[in-house]
């Protein structure tokens, strides 16, 4: 599919100071640790789905990891097993040691469909994991429009969810989700319903924000683009069963910015991403049946 | 939003505010029309005629009164019949041989003018006995001062009524039953017009009807409209808010925990198909008398469905809001406080005016049980008179009542919950200036 013929490096060469990043997150101590994690459905069939096998994965501290793999590797699967939200068949998941057994305020979330409470302004919508936890309510208040204030939201606390659009709802999710400092904040393809300018922007808002907190990220994503730009590792996962296919260290430099799009090493690390993901015969694209139909006009492709 | 459409058959497209009024007004308007046109205009149905004047026949039993309809064939016959009777009376062949029977004769002949001052309003609804004020008719009417204007009298009763003024006049001026002549006075003949079976009355008289016990003073002892329509209402919103009590709970319940809705929804899925109406007998002997057994069979007859369409409403919830919260921290008790509840609230109350609409269908039957009461017992029994046109205001009444609270409901929806859009009142519609969307 590639046209280019331009002489890549590979994408396991990385500079010194990506290395000394790297280095430098895996000398911190593990937030999560997942080992030999597996998932099975009983279909409505009856028959054994095995959605996640074997999966082993280990997050540091204030890591930005990124999810990838094609549709039905047991992405979402895994991350709502992290979440609490599903219980998994064999295998442990560890959050600081202790084993995962349910959701809890330690564990953000950040879904795609915002699931922003819509009887609540924006205000409340922030205090609600605050208030859960007991807080007062001045304190949750005054707690919230700090949060408000760092996803630039200021002027529409006051403001129910159906007044604001999407890019701002999923911001408001993400200050609801901060606001209980969890240890990890997990983004299930979070920006999956923006048009691609709000997008773009909501990227540049999420490092800007992770910068500023100290919180480990754990997203999924079907852009591969925006998992070489958002992460430090990149775990890619195989379809049926789910399995760990690779993991990818970034060797792009930090600070990021969309100038680096089309540096050797996004280009790199990106093609290496899309020889994973479609390393299966079958999704393969090719080439529909069809012959020309019209008899008039020319050939856009001449 | 889209604009609204120049056409009036656009596909999935709202119409302009201005033909959204014109075809709402004519949803109500078209009916009425339609009922106007079967009672005014003759041709269309009329299989009857209804008197306007009657008379009593000699040797004859059977008595019709002014507003009785008689059918089309039978009415010449009764006129001839009373004609015969004159004719009889004046060629001296009188069939009362006493001349008190005559006199008492005369007396009910006399009353014959009585319903024609009633519809034009010289007497008033109780003076139909009142025999002085009738004496007076006769010779108002006689001397030409009185001219009925809503029953046209035929020539030929005007000429009996001269005739029989003449008579009356010769032996008194004024009524006195001991001077009443003792030669037969001449009948009134039948006058009647073409009308609708009973059922059917016409919108005017529907109305007439309804604005008179509407607002006609009851006698001490008798209950009117008024107080009938606060004693059903009152048994339709205790009833309901009885079962709201138990029903929104439970069903809450029971849409949030798997326990309580394996525990209560099989066996209420059951019972909801026990007829209502049919435990009356047993109500009343739990409740005895009064009004306690009439709202206990509205409960019977809402709070099963309601348990049932509350846990389903809960259970529609989005259930990623219920993820949402838990991995902010919230439990179990939290949830349902602080998430299913208030995110059902704007389905709850639609679900609510619905059931309050369930509510005022049992009305009529938990009225009829034990003590019959409130608008129903009025109903009823003007109904075995043969009275529609005083029956249909009162269920119009009822229509009016329970239409007009349901949009005031829907119309509030908005200021209980800012942050929904939808509103299911007609009236909201027009401000917004655009249909609902989906």
């Amino acid at each position: 599919m590639s046209t280019s013929q331009l002489e890549l490096p590979s994408y396991l060469e990385q500079s010194p100071k990506v290395q000394q990043h790297m280095a430098d997150i895996l000398s911190r101590e593990t937030v999560l640790k997942v080992e030999n994690l597996t998932k099975e459905f009983i279909s409505p069939q009856g028959e054994t789905i095995v959605a996640l096998k074997d999966v082993n994965l280990e997050v540091k501290r204030r890591e930005f990891l990124s999810v990838i793999g094609p549709s039905g590797c047991g992405k979402s699967t895994l991350m709502r097993i992290l979440a609490g939200l599903e219980t998994k068949t064999s295998g442990s998941a560890t959050l600081d040691g202790k084993e995962i057994t349910g959701p809890g305020p330690d564990r953000g979330m950040v879904f795609q469909g915002y699931t922003l409470f819509p009887w609540l302004s924006v205000k409340q919508n922030v205090m609600f994991g605050l208030k859960m936890k007991g807080l007062n309510k001045t304190t949750a208040e005054s707690e919230a429009l700090q949060w408000i204030e760092l996803v630039g939201l200021k002027d529409f606390a006051g403001s129910y969810p159906h007044q604001l659009s999407g890019g701002m709802k999923q911001r408001v999710a993400i200050a609801r989700a901060l606001a209980n400092e969890p240890r990890v904040l997990f983004m299930d393809e979070p920006f999956g319903a923006l048009d691609s300018q709000t997008r773009a922007q909501m990227q540049h808002y999420l490092l800007q924000i992770w910068k500023n907190v100290d919180v480990t990220i754990v997203f999924i994503t079907h852009d591969l683009e925006e998992a070489v730009y958002l992460s430090d590792r990149v775990l890619v996962l195989d379809a049926n069963p789910g399995r760990v296919a690779e993991h990818i260290e970034v060797p792009v430099e930090r600070p990021r910015s969309s100038a680096q799009f089309l540096s050797p090493q996004v280009l790199t690390t990106r093609a290496r991403l899309e020889e994973l993901i479609h390393s299966d015969p079958k999704s393969k694209l090719d080439d529909l049946p069809i012959f020309r139909m019209s008899k008039v006009g020319d050939d856009p492709d001449k | 939003m889209s604009a609204p459409s120049e056409r009036w058959f656009p596909v999935r497209q709202p119409l302009s505010r201005q033909r959204r009024l014109i075809l709402t007004a004519l949803s109500f308007l078209l009916p009425l029309a339609l009922w106007c046109l079967v009672s005014y205009v003759p041709f269309i149905w009329h299989p009857d005629m209804k008197l306007e004047i009657s008379a009593n026949r000699p040797d004859v039993t059977t008595v019709y009164t002014a507003g009785d309809r008689l059918s089309k064939e039978f009415y010449p016959k009764f006129a001839e019949a009373i004609r015969q009777a004159n004719a009889d009376a004046q060629a001296g062949e009188n069939p009362n041989s006493s001349p008190r029977a005559t006199r008492r004769s005369n007396q009910k002949d006399l009353r014959q003018l009585a319903s024609v001052g009633v519809r034009e309003g010289w007497i008033g609804n109780d003076q139909t006995e009142d025999d002085a004020a009738i004496y007076k008719l006769w010779r108002d009417v006689a001397n030409g001062e009185k001219v009925p204007k809503r029953v046209k009298l035929s020539d030929e009763n005007m000429e009996i009524i001269r005739q029989n003024w003449q008579t009356l006049s010769a032996a008194s001026p004024e009524y006195k039953t001991s001077l009443l002549p003792s030669e037969p006075l001449l009948k009134l003949i039948p006058q009647a017009k073409p009308s609708n079976p009973v059922y059917l009355p016409t919108p005017g008289e529907v109305i007439e009807a309804g604005w008179r016990d509407l607002t006609t003073p009851v006698d001490e002892g008798e209950t009117s409209m008024w107080s009938r329509l606060l004693q059903s209402t009152k048994i339709v919103f205790a009833g309901f808010l009885i079962s709201c009590l138990i029903g929104i709970p439970l069903g809450i319940l029971c849409g949030t925990f798997d326990f309580f809705s394996r525990l209560f929804e099989p066996f209420i899925d059951f019972f909801r198909y026990l007829p209502a109406p049919t435990f009356s007998t047993l109500l009343v002997a739990i409740f005895l008398a009064n009004d306690a057994p009439k709202i206990a069979l509205v409960v019977v007859g809402t709070v099963f469905q309601m348990v049932l369409i509350i846990s389903k409403t809960a259970r529609l919830l989005d259930n990623s809001l219920l993820e949402a919260a838990q991995t902010l921290g919230a439990k179990p008790g939290q949830l349902l406080k602080s998430v299913v509840i208030p995110g059902i609230l704007p389905d709850l109350y639609n679900d609510l005016r619905i059931l309050l609409g369930w509510a005022w269908t049992w009305l009529v039957i938990a009225e009829l049980i034990g003590v019959k009461s409130g608008l129903t017992e009025f109903i009823e029994t003007q109904g075995r008179y043969r009275n529609f046109d005083r029956v249909f205001p009162v269920i119009f009444m009822i229509g009016v009542v329970g239409f007009a609270t349901d949009q005031i409901l829907a119309f509030l929806r908005p200021v209980f919950f800012p942050w929904t859009s939808k509103s299911g009142s007609f009236f909201r519609r027009f401000r917004r200036g655009s249909i609902a969307q989906p």
